[in-house]
């Protein structure tokens, strides 16, 4: 696939402000996503944005987090890049909400879960001193774009 | 920061408790939340009903807040229902199961129709 370089942004790590970002891919991404593609893209940046913000990063603003957006004929690629930890990103499962719902499980872990849920594509990069975590989402739809976990 | 401030209000309608959310529902909605389900309890009924006309953004804090409400409601053994979202994110309620746990309407009136 080859891919073209839409945008690139340095964000400081500020909470809440995932939104502020996700605007800014959204611009950049242009027409090429739309209706529940669009939403779905939203949705997963928005999550890997706050995740590399508040686990990769541990909310230390001075830590950027790179966001660059990428566009094929087929497909839009959106990777976020945090540079605070050396834990990797772990592979993740479907929570289980039944456990929560008994008290069993505390009721977290939806933001990897729903970045992959979402995502068309989701691969994860534990470097030294960085993580990548790399989505994509089809231009053309091609049936269930909302995975079941 | 640019993050939209929850506002819940609950109101009274056929016997049920309706908390009609406006803004995000994110970190900083969770005193919002709670405080308005304490209220809304306060009305000596089982159903409470979350209005997400208003709301326009959810994301993975936000799920787990809600879940919290489910969780409360089930140990009182009080039922929560919900009208109101998106199609994007009545999407995010399936696949998290939210849906499994609480009843999903369109609108307002399929509510209290259901009442």
């Amino acid at each position: 696939m080859e891919l073209m370089m839409l945008s690139e942004f340095i964000h400081p790590s500020q909470p809440g402000t995932e939104r502020q970002l996700v605007e800014k891919v959204v611009r950049a991404v242009g027409g090429r996503l739309e209706g529940e593609t669009l939403e779905r893209m939203k949705t997963a940046v928005s999550e890997a944005v706050m995740n590399a913000i508040e686990h990769g990063n541990r909310n230390r603003e001075e830590l950027p987090v790179r966001v660059e957006v990428m566009a094929s004929e087929r497909a839009v690629k959106v990777r976020v890049t945090d540079y605070g930890s050396e834990t990797p990103i772990p592979e993740t499962t479907a929570p289980d909400i039944e456990a929560m719902l008994a008290g069993q499980a505390k009721p977290r872990g939806w933001g990897l879960f729903l970045i992959r849920s979402m995502s068309d594509e989701f691969h994860i990069t534990n470097g030294s001193g960085f993580h990548t975590m790399e989505m994509v989402f089809y231009t053309e739809s091609s049936g269930n774009e909302y995975k079941n976990p | 920061m640019n993050t939209k401030i929850l506002e819940a209000n609950v109101r009274c309608e056929s016997g049920a408790a309706f908390i009609d959310l406006q803004g995000e529902i994110s970190a900083p909605a969770e005193d919002a939340l709670t405080r308005a389900y304490e209220e809304a309890i306060q009305a000596n009924t089982n159903t409470i009903v979350l209005n997400f006309s208003a709301v326009d953004y959810i994301n993975s804090t936000g799920i787990a807040l809600i879940l919290n409400l489910l969780v409360k409601a089930g140990r009182s053994h009080r039922r929560l229902y919900a009208f109101g979202l998106s199609d994007h994110y009545r999407e995010i309620f399936r696949i998290t199961r939210l849906a499994d746990f609480m009843k999903i309407f369109m609108d307002e009136s399929s509510v209290l129709a259901a009442l």
